[in-house]
């Protein structure tokens, strides 16, 4: 039981909602980081804990999770945006812990991906909101085609990994009612969070108010390790599944 | 003023958009020509947004280039200084234009995150001077051009535009159909407005005008005349097209389905009071009121919803701190970043101005550094080709042969090339070559209007063949059928099912063949294809009884085939007689005919007394009288200066372009033929200049063509550089072995100039390669058109020889001695060509400085709407102007925008007066182009400035 509410306390985002979100000093790029590292600890966690979910809890996560996309359709913030999406995927790590953590990895990294976008944004425009950002792909290719790799990958689209370690889980898992409700939340908030970032950012005509900058070499380096570890682990879930 | 007089103020903002089928280019701020140049595009910027001139980097790079001499640049800028009374140096101005303007928005990204303090009196002056200090002004600046549907998505975060955006365009597209679809909307003829309350089941009984009035009312619209702006605005290229059609009398479509802008209106309206009626704000005087009560919310919801509002203050919003101070806070961050770009540029200019007074420099540099940039720009080509033109010596050699092309700056370097392979003559004139004429084409029933699109052909010409064609017509007949199997096939609802599988694979040969093999596949399907026998034109007038010998038969063969319809097989002739002239004379009808019959024949098939004098007055329009033809040679050898020492072989060759999967392949076609191909204007002239009756007037007009001189037509395909000689059976054998000789000397050229060309086109670097760009249906660039055209010449080709222009320059042949003292030739170029060339220039000028709000985007996305034009993805508005492809390559601009500069051979007295009686007068005197007059007479060169000719070089 213990573990269980360690693992809720770090994967899910009550706390976050309860405690961190109301202190001003505490930033959404603060969060992201906490709740980056509290998964990749309870990830850590339960490859030595073997543990047992308990439903109530999974039922709180999927509730918060629902929540979570509720706030994440208010939100044009990468670091909100960030730390929503692994508050959306928190019930299928309770549900899943351990066998889930090729999926969480792959998920951190994605979710990296769009916490270092944000960086750039906040370093050059003031703050990592991407409402007016508009038609990147347009007038800035590589940023584009970053941010097109992690919200496709966030979105459960193959060949990315998250979509196959989402399925080779779900394969390999007996259905129940609840499964079915964390699955089709998680499959529905996924997608349509990221296709509504995409449609606000990504396309569209590009925002004449503003000066588009470009990234460094510096800048590009850690998205191409980022987009390299996307393409390495979707090999190896492809193997997954396959084999 | 009666609503339509207050529509009819507003429309001319809006440009004219002709169908894409036969593509016209065209300024896009034509409405604005009654302007100067400069003050045309900075009032068109208010009204449509976007950018004018290039940004201030891209001049950089070009005077980096040298493109931009230094001098040049400076004199420009001390006259702005001088006009605008700045009391700065010259290094001051310049050091701002060179070093801080084009960093002026990297330069604000990079204060963003720098901490640095700034200077209170700047900030007060700033702040006091800035249009935040009167929020109600800047308000009103903000709704400027919105809808009142629009605003209320921008205060309560509605998505109401897009869905009325969409139904219009999908009822506009509708209506406008010119044969797109299948399945027409019916009750077209009715009208538009009247066709839409049946679309919309509106129960309305007045006309669209009225619905117009009473819908303002409605709204409560306080400025009639700018809400119609605001509205024309949104779709302005469905706009253009509605406008367009409604002011042609010939459009056929419009004469069947009308359509007039009122109508356009009065449905954008309805859509508005639906949409608006259950909304918050529902008219404008409410809107009144709640922004009066909320100003500070209603000004930061308008900036967010047009991405005015940056990162922070939409994050405090999104965390519900309060309106005001989070307008507060936006103002004071601008108003820091504003303070801090002046006080870092001041770091690099060392003024020793106070900052408030450079402030306000700084700004009025800024609003005039893109016309500064043009200038200098344009001033350098002007100087440049001036020394170059000047001081030649033509020399007089006799030509073995001549050949005219058209004006395009695609046959320049053709032309070059011919000229270096012997003592050939080349010619440039306006591809119609003066001669408008409706042609029709063998085996087609509709008419294309061979002219500029502002000269209506007064002249009919008929393609008929001259020789057995069962072949073509076996061929053709498949080809038809094929067609209609396959297209019923697809239509059917059912049929499509199975079809796939079944004769799918059968497309796939197409589709793999073109894709790997498309010179091959071309060959292949270019075997199958019907190919046209020889055809001659007809280019005699009817007499009185072959025109109602014509009419009869036209009239005979519909009763005919009517009466076959409604089984009476036992009408004799006498008897269909009897009926057309009951109908056409009202005689009394021998025949008991049921009065449906009567009625098909006089509604369905127009066999009325009205449409009988329109036939006669349409077939009294074939061909050219005598005196007809003489005049047209006359007035096309005297245009380009050929009117003696004419060689064995007078070649005059016009131009079309190929490639495949092309919706623009029109605008790479002849403009001066309404973006046609010109080889029927070319054979129809060859034909009258080789009749002997034309030969011995115009002989009385002075001009002696020899007995042996042959009219040759050709056409030069300037996607591959093809050129192909027609009706070459009229030389002897004698003649034939000499133009073998021509012909080989033409097709060496051919390849010369495909070099040429190549080296500019990317990924092409052999003519094998220029040929499958051609047939490429994945090419969005088959050849680069009209790109990068700058400037026209028009004086004798003696003086410009020598010049490799690269496909730059409008080259229009004039010689001002064979003109009258009334300039009427030279009037002439200006009032087709000169037009032409301006249209083709600034619609690639705006198509480059602002592609998103001038041009037609990426033709990837394109889809072809109604056979009119084409609109992005499923729905948008119609696209004006030229996709990115053809005006910018790998993200930078190819086509260098300046305006048309016009070096004219003659003396100023002369040009002068063909000014004055031009219908091109506005737009020279207002600077939309830059007339340059080399003036030989008077050893003079002159540009036009400010209102007056002044002198730029003595010769």
């Amino acid at each position: 039981m213990i573990y269980n509410i360690l693992f809720l306390i770090l994967a899910a985002g009550v706390p976050y909602y309860l405690i961190l979100e109301k202190f001003p000093a505490i930033k959404s790029k603060h969060i992201f980081l906490l709740s980056a590292l509290a998964l990749l600890s309870s990830i850590v966690l339960s490859l030595y804990v073997p543990n047992e979910h308990k439903t109530s809890l999974v039922i709180i996560s999927l509730l918060n999770a629902v929540y979570t996309i509720y706030r994440a359709t208010k939100t044009t913030n990468f670091y909100k945006l960030a730390y929503y999406f692994i508050f959306v995927n928190a019930p299928f790590f309770v549900l899943y812990e351990g066998e889930s953590s090729l999926y969480s990895i792959s998920l951190l990294l994605s979710l990296s991906g769009l916490y270092l976008i944000g960086r750039f944004y906040e370093k050059n425009y003031g703050s990592a909101n991407y409402r007016y950002i508009t038609g990147i792909t347009l007038v800035r290719p590589y940023i584009g085609t970053y941010l097109t790799f992690y919200l496709i990958a966030v979105a459960l689209y193959p060949p990315f990994p998250n979509s196959l370690f989402f399925l080779h889980y779900i394969l390999g898992s007996e259905s129940n009612p609840l499964w079915f409700a964390v699955v089709i939340t998680l499959f529905f908030g996924n997608f349509f969070l990221s296709m509504g970032v995409m449609k606000k950012t990504l396309f569209g005509r590009p925002n004449s108010n503003i000066h588009y900058v470009h990234m460094t070499i510096k800048e590009k380096i850690p998205h191409i390790l980022i987009v390299g570890m996307l393409l390495l682990f979707s090999l190896y879930g492809l193997k997954e599944i396959l084999l | 003023m009666s609503i339509i007089e207050k529509l009819n103020a507003v429309k001319s903002t809006v440009p004219h958009y002709w169908p894409i089928g036969s593509f016209i280019h065209h300024n896009p701020l034509k409405g604005f020509e009654n302007m100067h140049f400069k003050d045309g595009l900075s009032k068109a910027q208010s009204i449509f947004g976007g950018k004018v001139y290039m940004d201030s980097s891209y001049y950089k790079d070009l005077y980096e280039e040298g493109k931009i001499n230094d001098s040049i640049f400076e004199k420009n800028i001390k006259k702005v200084l001088s006009d605008k009374g700045f009391n700065i140096p010259l290094e001051f101005a310049k050091k701002f234009l060179m070093e801080v303007s084009p960093q002026w928005s990297s330069l604000r990204v990079e204060l963003i995150s720098k901490v640095e303090k700034t200077d209170d009196e700047l900030y007060a002056y700033l702040q006091s001077h800035s249009l935040y200090s009167d929020e109600k002004a800047w308000l009103a600046e903000l709704i400027k051009h919105m809808t009142l549907y629009e605003i209320n998505d921008a205060l309560f975060g509605l998505d109401d535009k897009d869905g009325i955006e969409k139904s219009i365009i999908e009822f506009i597209s509708r209506f406008l159909d010119e044969d797109q679809t299948t399945m027409h909307m019916p009750n077209r003829d009715l009208g538009m407005f009247e066709v839409f309350k049946l679309f919309e089941d509106v129960d309305y009984t007045k006309n669209a005008e009225s619905f117009v009035e009473e819908a303002f009312k409605e709204l409560q619209v306080q400025d009639i005349e700018s809400y119609f702006l605001t509205h024309l605005l949104k779709l302005h290229g469905w706009a253009g097209f509605i406008k367009y059609r409604s002011e042609d009398p010939d459009n056929v479509s419009q004469q069947e389905y009308p359509s007039q802008l009122i109508d356009y209106m009065a449905i954008r309206l309805y859509y508005e009071l639906k949409a608006v009626k259950n909304n918050k704000i529902s008219t404008f005087k409410i809107f009144t009121a709640y922004a009066e009560a909320n100003l500070s919310d209603v000004i930061l919801q308008l900036l967010k919803h047009k991405n005015m509002l940056f990162g922070i203050a939409l994050d405090e919003l999104e965390d519900n701190e309060e309106t005001t101070k989070v307008l507060a806070d936006h103002v004071k961050n601008e108003l820091h970043l504003d303070a801090l770009q002046i006080q870092h540029s001041n770091e690099v200019l060392q003024s020793k101005l106070p900052l408030t007074e450079l402030s306000t420099i700084l700004d009025k540099l800024r609003e005039e550094e893109g016309y500064i940039w043009l200038k200098s720009l344009e001033d350098t080509y002007i100087s440049k080709y001036v020394d170059e033109v000047i001081n030649v010596v033509p020399v007089k050699e006799k030509a073995i042969a001549s050949a005219t092309f058209c004006l395009d700056v695609r046959s320049e370097v053709i032309r070059r090339s011919i000229e270096r392979l012997g003592a050939y003559e080349t010619f440039g004139a306006g591809g119609f070559l003066g001669l408008p004429i409706a042609f029709v084409e063998f085996d087609k029933a509709h008419e294309l209007f061979l002219a500029p699109a502002i000269v209506k052909p007064q002249n009919v010409v008929f393609e008929l063949p001259v020789e057995a064609h069962e072949e073509y017509s076996l061929k053709k007949g498949m080809h038809k059928t094929t067609k209609k199997v396959l297209s019923d096939l697809k239509n059917n609802p059912y049929t499509p099912y199975i079809m796939v599988e079944a004769i799918g694979w059968i497309f796939g040969i197409t589709l793999f063949g073109k894709t790997f093999s498309p010179i091959k596949t071309n060959k292949f399907f270019s075997k199958m294809k019907p190919s046209k026998p020889k055809t001659s034109y007809t280019l005699d007038k009817l007499s009185e009884d072959e025109i109602e010998f014509y009419v009869k038969k036209l009239h005979t063969k519909i009763i005919h085939t009517v009466l076959d319809e409604h089984n009476k097989k036992n009408c004799s002739d006498v008897d269909v007689e009897n009926i057309r002239k009951h109908l056409l004379f009202n005689d009394s009808l021998h025949k008991d005919l049921s009065d449906t019959v009567i009625h098909e024949l006089q509604t369905s098939y127009q066999i009325t007394p009205e449409d009988y004098e329109y036939q006669k007055k349409k077939l009294a329009m074939v061909g050219f009288t005598l005196e007809e033809k003489v005049s047209y040679l006359h007035k096309y050898l005297t245009m380009i200066g050929q009117v003696e020492n004419f060689p064995e072989f007078v070649t005059i060759i016009g131009h079309g372009s190929i490639s495949d999967n092309n919706p623009f392949e029109s605008a790479l076609d002849c403009g001066a033929c309404g973006g046609n191909i010109s080889l029927p204007n070319t054979r129809a002239l060859c034909m009258i200049a080789n009749t002997p009756d034309v030969r011995d007037k115009i002989k009385e007009k002075g001009i002696d063509i020899p007995k042996n001189t042959k009219f040759i037509p050709g056409l030069h395909i300037t996607s591959t550089d093809e050129i192909n000689f027609f009706d070459t059976e009229i030389l002897n054998d004698e003649q034939s072995k000499k133009f073998s000789k021509i012909q080989d000397d033409f097709n060496k050229a051919s390849q010369l100039s495909s070099e040429e060309r190549s080296q500019t086109l990317p990924f092409t670097n052999t003519k094998k390669e220029m040929l499958i760009k051609s047939m490429d249906w994945s090419e969005t660039r088959p050849e680069w058109g009209l790109a990068r055209n700058m400037g026209v010449f028009a004086g004798p080709r003696s003086y410009t020889k020598h010049l490799e222009l690269n496909n730059r320059f409008f080259m229009h042949s004039y010689d001002y001695k064979v003109d009258n003292e009334n300039a009427d030739i030279l009037k002439a170029i200006f009032d087709g060509p000169l037009i032409v060339g301006e249209w083709i220039n600034l619609e690639h000028y705006f198509s480059t400085v602002d592609n998103h709000v001038y041009g037609a985007g990426s033709k990837v996305y394109h889809n072809i709407v109604s056979k009119v034009g084409v609109f992005s993805g499923n729905y948008s508005d119609l696209k004006i102007g030229l996709p990115i492809q053809s005006v910018y390559l790998e993200g930078k601009a190819y086509h260098e925008p300046v305006r048309l500069i016009s070096f004219i051979e003659a003396p100023l007295e002369m040009v002068g007066k063909a000014v004055e009686n031009s219908i091109a007068k506005e737009f020279i005197l207002n600077e939309w182009i830059r007339p340059v007059i080399i003036d030989r007479e008077a050893k003079k060169v002159y540009s036009y400035e400010n209102g007056e000719f002044i002198v730029i070089k003595e010769i």
